[in-house]
């Protein structure tokens, strides 16, 4: 950080510098939302098994960060049924990752009651974190079919925002 | 006389329209909503009342279970309000509004 502020800099040499300076304090999370690559992780899901997520690479993924817990998780989830149900030919694969504390059996029941037709996965606080530092729930990492996080979404999904985020990645 | 009936013309027109516009009153609502027990939930009620047309200041208050709404009530009803609440998954009660 020193090289940015240390010195005395003619303006042309300073407009870079501020630049990367304010990319460095508005934090990770914003550069990654146009850039970073998916992270490499293998969670396990409902049934005990291990799900790596670069198995999904070639698919727009909606990563959905959810608890039992949570009334805007559970409210939204009937729509990702539809959703999934709408927009698996097109390559839409919504993945649902609990966030602690899970209560499994309550994670079975819910999903079983309202149908899901994608994985669960269990996840844990630093699952969450690698995606964003924000603490909102619900959370949706959006990921394109080159694998690479291009949105999140904070707060229940609205229909204009998968319009307009997902939708056009899916064409 | 031209120019009288012009500028009357124009002063008759501007008053109309700010008549027009004073129907178009500012209301706030305060609406009690159950289930609000976590500040990270509760953003998606801020989040989707921003999202209606004709809703102009939202502050939600999840320690006190309420949502104070500045609205225009040409474009958006209370009754609508309160199903955008309910679609997050909290729930409305019935408490009088302030």
């Amino acid at each position: 950080m020193f090289w940015l502020v240390s010195g005395i800099y003619s303006r042309k040499d300073m407009i870079p510098r501020i630049i990367i300076a304010v990319l460095l304090l508005v934090g990770p999370g914003a550069v990654m939302a146009q850039t970073e690559e998916m992270p490499r992780l293998s969670l396990r899901s409902l049934s005990s098994q291990r799900v790596r997520l670069d198995k999904f690479k070639g698919k727009v993924v909606m990563l959905n960060f959810w608890a039992t817990w949570c009334p805007p998780c559970r409210a939204e989830m009937p729509d990702f049924v539809k959703l999934q149900r709408a927009y698996r030919g097109k390559g839409l694969q919504i993945i649902g990752i609990t966030y602690p504390p899970t209560n499994v059996r309550e994670v079975r029941q819910f999903t079983r009651s309202i149908h899901v037709n994608y994985p669960i996965l269990l996840g844990t606080q630093k699952t969450k974190a690698l995606f964003a530092s924000s603490e909102t729930m619900p959370l949706t990492i959006v990921i394109n079919r080159e694998g690479k996080v291009v949105a999140r979404i904070e707060g229940i999904l609205l229909p204009v925002e998968f319009e307009e985020t997902i939708k056009p990645l899916l064409n | 006389m031209r120019k009288v009936l012009s500028m009357t013309l124009m002063i008759g027109v501007f008053m109309a329209f700010t008549a027009l516009n004073a129907f178009a009153v500012k209301k706030t609502t305060t609406i009690h909503v159950e289930g609000m027990h976590c500040k990270n939930c509760s953003a998606s009620v801020t989040k989707a009342l921003k999202a209606q047309d004709g809703v102009q200041k939202v502050d939600v208050d999840f320690e006190k279970g309420t949502a104070i709404v500045d609205y225009d009530d040409e474009k958006v009803t209370e009754q609508k309000l309160r199903e955008v609440i309910n679609s997050t998954g909290f729930k409305v009660v019935d408490q009088k509004s302030s």
